[in-house]
């Protein structure tokens, strides 16, 4: 006779993650359809640079792993290429699920330094404060953002690209482009920011 | 010419940088075509992808909302951009405005604080729909008769955000598939040239993490030149600003690190056209603004 299974203890899943997700991010109302079929992983352009891709991260979510999933590099390397989007069977807007946790992260603090999240303020910056995105200030903010050698190194390496750029027309020097109405954007974006706030 | 229609037009950042070439072809053909497009008034960034990273969903959407706002002033209902990532933030941000009467109410609270309001009455097009759905391609052939690009071969680069972000839903483009759409390649012949058959057509070459970490996407680009240059095409044609901008900038570094010699001039559909319409090489197609150029193509222009 073969002796009995060893009792396992059970382990209890934390739904509370997941149900705040699942109301909270965009496109999570419909994670819990996820089948865990791996295409979305699969057909992901930059998987290797991620952690633990869309698949896994869906199955941490709904194990209550929020720390691992809102630290993970998966949400930084996604380059939004829809591709999983398109490709999901079960019709899951991937793509903006690993963005809404990608914001949520970033708000949380749980973003890496010199990654997206730094790219992503500097680009903010860029756009509320001129009302349009300077490409020379916007990389530029973001590399220094990783430390001041990094800046440094990374500033000399598109020094190239940038010199190119310049002799096309494709990037100017002075001062960069704004909008007219800058004061009225200001107010626009400062009360859009009071009632996101309110609501929480 | 079919009777003229005229759509609001959101040029975007990269008009005035990187992309200029794209917004002075689209401005050069969409008119020989009987689009008329009027700019949006003091337009505003758009907040890209990244936008609700860096300033939170509704403060990214008010942008939109504000755009929204100045074009409805304006009169037209239809938007049309050449951006994928104007289009993808904009026609995503107008629909979200439109299916939700609570986020229409607070983005509304938002743009009052200066003054404005948006009812929500607006259709936002990307340029590449506009040609195949409004347009047509018989009409984009005719017009190329002026100086059809006979021998030029020409590797259609779809990327991925003009066609996949919005597909399946109603105002998606109707693009014939979005794993393989002919778009593009139709466009190629409509302008007399050749489309060559590759295997890269739809693949991402790494967006925004290409401009933050290269060193992370170089392969991505890397695949994309090769199987253009085994198919034999002399340039690579892609609709997308930031594509055209990725693959052409990192050449150079592709190169060093794969031990290649890329030197592959990369251009907008829009470029071709201008030149298959016998317009001029510089002001019409910005074919000087090419960091590689696209030589073969310069030739063929007529002016
Ligand atoms: S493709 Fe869809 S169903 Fe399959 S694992 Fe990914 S999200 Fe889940
Ligand atoms: S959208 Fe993001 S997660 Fe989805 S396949 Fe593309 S890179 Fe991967
Ligand atoms: S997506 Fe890019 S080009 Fe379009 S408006 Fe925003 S920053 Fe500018
Ligand atoms: S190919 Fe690259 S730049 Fe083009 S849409 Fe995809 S990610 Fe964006």
């Amino acid at each position: 006779m073969t002796a009995p299974l060893p009792e396992v203890a059970s382990r209890k899943y934390d739904l509370t993650f997941a149900r705040w997700v699942r109301d909270n991010v965009e496109g999570g109302d419909k994670m819990n359809m996820c089948m865990q079929c791996g295409t979305c992983s699969g057909s992901c352009p930059i998987g290797p640079e991620m952690d633990n891709g869309p698949r896994k991260t869906f199955m941490m979510v709904r194990a209550g792993m929020r720390e691992e999933v809102l630290s993970s590099s998966t949400l930084w390397n996604c380059t939004s290429c829809y591709r999983c989007t398109v490709r999901c069977p079960r019709g899951i807007k991937v793509t903006a699920i690993i963005q809404g946790l990608a914001q949520v992260a970033a708000k949380e603090g749980y973003a890496p330094k010199g990654e997206n999240a730094s790219f992503a303020n500097a680009f903010w910056w860029s756009a509320s404060t001129f009302g349009k995105t300077d490409e020379r200030l916007v990389p530029t903010l973001y590399y220094f953002s990783a430390g001041f050698m990094e800046g440094i190194r990374k500033s000399l390496d598109n020094l190239k690209i940038a010199i190119n750029m310049l002799k096309a027309g494709r990037m100017h020097i002075g001062m960069p482009h704004t909008i007219k109405d800058k004061k009225g954007l200001k107010a626009i974006l400062a009360k859009a920011a009071e009632i996101e706030k309110a609501k929480g | 010419m079919t009777e003229k229609k005229t759509f609001t037009y959101y040029p975007g950042c990269s008009s005035q940088g990187s992309g200029r070439h794209l917004d002075e072809s689209i401005r050069a053909v969409m008119p020989e075509l009987g689009i008329g497009m009027v700019d949006i008034e003091d337009w505003n960034c758009c907040g890209a992808s990244v936008g609700q990273i860096g300033g939170g969903p509704l403060s990214n959407l008010a942008l939109t909302g504000r755009n929204m706002a100045q074009a409805e002033k304006q009169g037209n209902k239809d938007v049309i951009t050449g951006c994928a990532a104007c289009y993808l933030n904009t026609h995503g941000g107008n629909e979200k405005i439109k299916a939700d009467e609570q986020k229409k109410a607070d983005i509304n609270e938002a743009l009052g604080a200066a003054g404005l309001s948006y009812n929500g009455e607006l259709q936002v097009h990307h340029a590449m729909e506009v040609l195949v759905n409004e347009v047509g391609m018989d009409n984009i052939a005719d017009r190329a008769k002026a100086n059809p690009l006979k021998g030029l071969k020409v590797a259609g680069w779809v990327g991925c955000q003009t066609v996949r972000p919005f597909a399946g839903t109603d105002s998606g483009g109707n693009y014939d598939t979005y794993e393989d759409p002919d778009f593009l390649d139709d466009i190629t012949e409509a302008c007399g040239a050749e489309a060559v058959a590759y295997d890269s057509k739809t693949n991402c070459c790494g967006g925004s993490v290409a401009v933050m970490k290269p060193e992370k996407t170089l392969h991505l680009m890397e695949k994309i030149l090769n199987s253009a240059k085994q198919a034999g095409a002399d340039v690579i044609s892609t609709p997308c600003p930031l594509c055209q901008t990725n693959l052409e900038m990192y050449q150079d570094s592709i190169n060093k690190k794969f031990g290649t010699d890329y030197n592959f001039p990369v251009v907008f559909p829009t470029q071709l056209m201008a030149v298959a319409f016998g317009m001029e090489a510089k002001k019409d197609a910005g074919l000087h603004r090419q960091t590689i150029r696209a030589e073969k193509l310069e030739k063929m222009a007529k002016k």
